[in-house]
C-alpha cells in the first residue's frame, strides 16, 4: 500500500572534532497528521519540523497530511544543531512521494546537511569541515551542503562538493532537472596566496629588544612573557606573532579549522584558515571557557589557539584556577575534557604569549611616571603567577614605553615578511635536526634532549657559568637559557652554540634576576 | 633580677602614659616596681589622679599576674632588657629631648649606644632604585670609617642603610615602632637577625608585645635623630616620615645632610627643598665624614674607595656601550641608536658587561654603568 512509505537520506553529526554518519529514516503513514523526530535530538533538532514544513511549502512543494516519523540513527548518539534540516526535508519529501529521485542520484552515497530558513534558503552551519572529512573517511563520494560552507571544505580532495543555496535547488538536483555545479577544488597553496597579514611588524616603532625577542620566540616556538608599563605596546607586539610564524601546513590548517568550525568561529564563506589563530581571552575568563567544557564539552580558548598564539593580557589578573589549568595543555598540547554526557579530546598546542604590568599601578621602573605601589603590593601582585607556570615560559622580556618622538618618526622598520623568512629558515634547521624525534622545535626540548642537541663552544660554556654566578640564576634558568641559545644559534645558522648566542639568551631571563628573586 | 625589673618597666611603658606624667611618676617613686606596688595598693597619689582613663584601664588590665608573666616570657625569650630615665645607663643624648622616653627597651649589644660617631640615615620606603643603591653605598662607606648607622628598620632606604652598614663592618642600630619581640615589617626578619648577629642593637620605647601603630613611627623618629649626631636624608617627599625625623633633628640642633638625588624625580623633592634651605650637600660617605670631623682614620682616606680610575673596555662593542652610557642611563632603543649595534649584538654585549659588573640594569629596562 502506498500509504506507508519509507525514505532514507544520509547526513553527518559531530562529536568532539569528529563527524559521524547519521542515517535519517523517514516513515510516512496515515493517521493524525504531524511529524515526530526521534533518535536523541536536542531542542534545535526537534524544532526542525517547523522549519522543514515551512521551507517545503515555500519551495513550491506540498506538505501532505501524513503522520511522519523521522528517526536519526544511530539512536544512542546525541544529535544537536540545525544541520539535519536539509536531510530531513529531503527525506520527508521523498517519503511523501513529493520528490522522486532520478536514477542518477544515489541516496546511499550523498551526504546532506544544512540549516533551512522558513523561506527555503539553505543557511551555513557549524562543523562543516569535520563532517566532510569524516564523510570522506567513511567512503562517501559526494556532499550537498550550504553554499556558505563550500569554501571551508573546498580543499578536501576526492569529494564532489555540491553547494546549495535553496531547498528548491536541492530538489531539482535530486530530481535530475537541474544539476548543482560542483564547487571547484581549491588548493591550499592558492588559499595561502590570498593571506593578508593585518598586524605587521613594520608598524611597530622602536622596541628593538622586544622585536628581536618576538623573532626568537617565533623561531623556536618558545612561550614568552612581556612585562611593561601600560601602553608600551605589549598587545601590538603579540598580535604580530601569527604573521611571522611559518604558514600553517595543510594538516595544521585542517586541525585548526576543524576546531574553529565546530565552535562557529568561522565567518560564512571563509575557507580553510591560512593565518595562525590569535586567541586573546579577557582576564575575567572562566576556567571552562579557557580550557573547554560545559555540558557539551565544547573546545575552549586554548584549543581555538591550536597551532597559533594564545595571548593572555594582564596575566596576574587571571584567576589562579585558570592559570593553573593552563599547565596541562602547555605540557601535552592536548586537553581531555570529560563530562557526564560527553568526552572529548581537543588539540591545544599553542604558543603562550603573556603580558603584565610590573606592579599593580603599572609604573614600577617607568622612566616617565612614578609608581605608587608599596613593595608589599608589588610582591603580592607578582606572586599571583605560580613558579610552575613561569617555568614553562622561556622568554621574559621587559618592554618600556616608546617616546612620542619615536612613534611619530617616519622610518619604516623591518616588515613581518622579512622576519618571517629568517624564522622559517630557523624552523627548517630544527625540523631537519629533530626528524627522528617526536618533537619539532627547540621549545619542546626535554632536559635529556637538551644535552644531546645543545653543544656549546668552550667559551660559551664559560660565559654561561659566569652569568649564572654573577646574576644568581637558578639551574632551571640555566636550561631555559640553553634552550633559547639553541634558537638564537639556529637563527644564525650555527650548529655549535657560540658565546654570543648564550650572551643574547641571558638577556631574555632578566626578570629572573630582578623581579622574582 | 634584671628581668623582674624589665617586667615592671614593661607594665609601666605598656600604659603609654604621656611623657610629662610618666617621668614625674618614675622620679616620685624612683622606679617602675615602686609605681607598680603603689598602684596595686590603690594608694591615693595626686599623680595617679592625673592618669588619663585610657591609660588607667591599660594599667589595671596589665597588672594581673598573668599579663606580668606574659611580659616575663617575652623578655626572656627574646633577651629584651630595659632602662628607665632614672638610671645611669639611659642614653644621655635622649635625656635632653623635650619629650624624652621614660623607659627604653633593648635587644642586642648595648655597647652600640656608646658609639662615637652615630649617624642616622632616613628615607622613603618606596625609594628609587638609584636611591636604594646610594643608601647602601654610603652606609657602607660610613660604616668602614667606624660610623654607627641608625635607622628605623623599615623597607626601602632604612633597610638599604642597615644592609650597607653591616657590609662595612660596623654595628648598626635600629629604632623600632613597636615591641621588640616582633619584626615590623615581617620581610625584614632576616635583616633583623643579621643586625643582632653582627653585634648591633634594637631599641624601642614600646613595651614587648605592643603592636606597631601608624602614630608610633613619626613619634619614635625623635629617638632616631636624638641618638645621632648627623641625620642623613637619602630620598624623601616633602610630606613624609623622613621629614619628621629631619624636623626633630633641626629642633635638637643636629647636623642635617641631604643627598642630591635625581634633580627632577618627585621621590627626592624633600632633598631639593633641604638643600635649597642650606642642608649639607654630600654625594659620598667621605663628604659626611669630612663635615662631621670624623676623618680620624687616616688609612681610610688613603684607600679612597669612592673613585677608581676609569677603565674603558678594549672590545669595540663594549667600548661603544661604555662611552654611550657615560653620559647617563639609557634604554635599549637609545643604546641601539647610540652604538649602531644590532639588537642581538647589543644583547650579547650587555650580558658580557653585566657579568663583568661594568653595566647594571635598572627596572624599566634601562642600563647604566656600575659606580665603582
Amino acid at each position: 500500500m502506498d500509504y506507508a512509505l519509507m525514505a532514507k537520506t544520509l547526513s553527518m553529526g559531530v562529536a568532539g572534532v569528529n563527524g559521524f554518519p547519521v542515517h535519517v529514516e523517514v516513515f510516512a503513514t496515515g493517521g493524525i497528521p504531524g511529524m515526530e523526530i526521534i533518535g536523541l535530538p536536542d531542542a534545535s533538532v526537534r524544532e526542525s519540523r517547523d522549519r522543514v514544513s515551512a521551507a517545503v511549502i515555500n519551495s513550491g512543494r506540498q506538505m501532505l497530511p501524513r503522520r511522519i516519523t523521522v528517526n536519526l540513527a544511530p539512536a544512542d548518539m546525541k544529535k544537536e544543531g540545525p544541520s539535519f534540516d536539509l536531510p530531513i526535508a529531503v527525506g520527508v519529501l521523498t517519503g511523501m512521494r513529493e520528490l522522486l529521485p532520478s536514477p542518477d542520484y544515489d541516496p546511499e552515497d550523498t551526504v546532506l546537511f544544512g540549516e533551512l530558513s522558513l523561506d527555503g534558503q539553505v543557511r551555513p552551519i557549524n562543523g562543516a569541515l569535520p563532517m566532510v572529512i569524516s564523510a570522506r573517511e567513511c567512503g562517501y563520494k559526494s556532499v550537498i551542503l550550504p553554499a556558505d560552507n563550500a569554501r571551508e571544505v573546498a580543499c578536501i580532495e576526492g569529494m564532489r562538493i555540491l553547494p546549495a543555496s535553496t531547498l528548491a535547488q536541492v530538489i531539482r538536483h535530486i530530481e535530475g532537472t537541474e544539476e548543482i555545479v560542483p564547487q571547484q577544488q581549491l588548493s591550499y597553496g592558492d588559499l595561502c596566496q590570498e593571506r593578508i597579514i593585518t598586524a605587521d611588524m613594520s608598524r611597530i616603532r622602536g622596541q628593538q629588544a622586544a622585536r628581536r625577542a618576538l623573532e626568537v620566540a617565533a623561531a623556536g616556538g618558545h612561550n614568552m612573557l612581556m612585562i611593561g608599563v601600560p601602553g608600551s605596546g605589549k598587545t601590538m607586539l603579540a598580535r604580530c606573532l601569527p604573521g611571522i610564524l611559518p604558514p600553517m601546513t595543510l594538516e595544521e590548517s585542517l586541525e585548526t579549522t576543524r576546531i574553529h568550525s565546530i565552535s562557529g568561529r568561522l565567518a560564512p564563506g571563509s575557507g580553510l584558515m591560512v593565518i595562525r589563530p590569535f586567541s586573546a581571552p579577557h582576564h575575567s575568563t572562566s576556567v571552562i571557557s579557557l580550557i573547554g567544557g560545559g555540558p557539551n564539552a565544547k573546545p575552549g580558548e586554548v584549543s581555538l589557539a591550536h597551532n597559533g598564539v594564545l595571548f593572555l593580557d594582564e596575566l596576574p589578573e587571571f584567576s589562579r584556577a585558570a592559570l593553573e589549568a593552563l599547565r596541562q595543555p602547555l605540557e601535552d598540547g592536548v586537553v581531555s575534557i570529560s563530562r557526564i554526557r560527553r568526552q572529548a579530546q581537543y588539540q591545544s598546542s599553542f604558543m603562550l604569549v603573556a603580558a603584565m604590568n610590573p606592579c599593580p599601578c603599572g609604573y614600577f621602573g617607568s622612566s616617565t611616571r612614578v609608581c605608587r605601589c608599596t613593595p608589599n603590593e608589588i610582591r603580592k601582585y607578582l606572586d599571583r603567577i605560580s613558579g610552575p607556570l613561569l617555568d614553562r615560559i622561556d622568554l621574559q622580556i621587559e618592554v618600556d614605553a616608546v617616546p612620542v618622538k619615536e612613534i611619530n618618526a617616519s622610518v619604516l622598520c623591518e616588515s613581518s615578511a622579512q622576519v618571517a623568512l629568517r624564522v622559517a629558515a630557523a624552523r627548517k634547521i630544527q625540523q631537519e635536526r629533530y626528524r627522528k624525534e617526536p618533537f619539532f622545535c627547540n621549545a619542546q626540548l626535554s632536559n635529556d634532549a637538551l644535552r644531546r642537541y645543545c653543544t656549546m663552544s668552550p667559551d660559551a660554556e664559560a660565559l654561561l657559568s659566569a652569568a649564572v654566578e654573577a646574576m644568581h640564576l637558578s639551574m632551571r634558568a640555566y636550561s631555559r637559557i640553553l634552550k633559547t641559545a639553541r634558537t638564537v644559534a639556529d637563527l644564525d645558522h650555527a650548529e655549535i652554540i657560540a658565546s654570543a648566542h648564550v650572551a643574547e639568551a641571558v638577556q631574555y631571563r632578566e626578570l629572573d634576576q630582578k623581579y622574582w628573586r | 633580677m634584671a628581668t623582674e625589673k624589665t617586667v615592671f618597666d614593661a607594665w609601666l611603658a605598656g600604659a603609654e602614659l604621656p611623657y610629662d606624667l610618666l617621668i614625674p611618676l618614675l622620679h616620685e617613686f624612683s622606679g617602675a616596681d615602686a609605681v607598680f606596688s603603689a598602684w596595686k595598693k590603690r594608694e591615693e597619689h595626686p599623680l595617679f589622679k592625673a592618669v588619663p582613663p585610657a591609660c588607667r584601664k591599660r594599667m589595671n588590665e596589665t597588672a594581673s599576674e598573668e599579663s606580668l608573666r606574659g611580659y616575663r616570657d617575652l623578655a626572656q625569650t627574646h633577651g629584651i632588657q630595659s632602662v628607665t630615665i632614672l638610671e645611669e645607663a639611659f642614653p644621655h643624648c635622649l635625656r635632653d629631648l623635650p619629650d624624652p622616653p621614660g623607659v627604653l627597651f633593648f635587644r642586642g649589644n648595648q655597647q652600640v649606644l656608646k658609639a662615637e660617631k652615630p649617624a642616622a640615615m632616613v628615607g622613603s620606603r618606596s625609594a628609587s632604585w638609584n636611591g636604594l643603591k646610594a643608601a647602601e653605598r654610603i652606609a657602607e662607606g660610613l660604616s668602614r670609617a667606624g660610623v654607627t648607622v641608625i635607622s628605623g628598620l623599615a623597607l626601602g632606604i632604612d633597610a638599604a642603610s642597615h644592609k650597607g652598614c653591616l657590609k662595612g663592618g660596623s654595628p648598626t642600630l635600629a629604632v623600632m615602632g613597636g615591641g621588640l619581640d616582633k619584626v615590623y615589617p615581617p620581610q625584614n626578619e632576616g635583616l633583623m637577625n643579621d643586625i643582632l648577629k653582627a653585634g648591633g642593637l634594637l631599641i624601642s620605647e614600646y613595651a614587648p608585645g605592643v603592636r606597631p601603630s601608624s602614630y608610633h613611627f613619626p613619634y619614635r623618629n625623635r629617638i632616631i635623630s636624638g641618638l645621632a649626631d648627623a641625620v642623613i636624608l637619602m630620598e624623601a617627599k616633602v610630606r613624609s616620615g623622613s621629614m619628621t625625623t629631619v624636623g626633630h633633628a633641626l629642633r635638637q640642633g643636629k647636623e642635617v645632610f641631604a643627598y642630591p638625588g635625581d634633580p627632577v624625580s618627585p621621590l627626592s623633592e624633600a632633598n631639593r627643598l633641604l638643600l635649597r634651605e642650606g642642608a649639607r650637600y654630600f654625594t659620598e660617605a667621605k663628604d659626611v665624614l669630612e663635615d662631621m670631623n670624623w676623618l680620624d682614620n687616616l688609612s681610610y682616606v688613603g684607600q679612597n674607595i669612592e673613585c677608581s680610575p676609569k677603565t674603558v673596555p678594549d672590545d669595540p662593542s663594549e667600548r661603544a656601550v661604555y662611552l654611550a652610557l657615560e653620559k647617563g642611563d639609557l634604554g635599549f632603543d637609545e643604546l641601539i641608536a647610540a652604538t649602531g649595534l644590532t639588537s642581538s649584538a647589543l644583547m650579547s654585549t650587555l650580558t658580557v658587561m653585566q657579568i663583568r659588573k661594568t653595566v647594571e640594569i635598572l627596572p624599566g629596562k634601562r642600563y647604566q654603568l656600575v659606580r665603582k
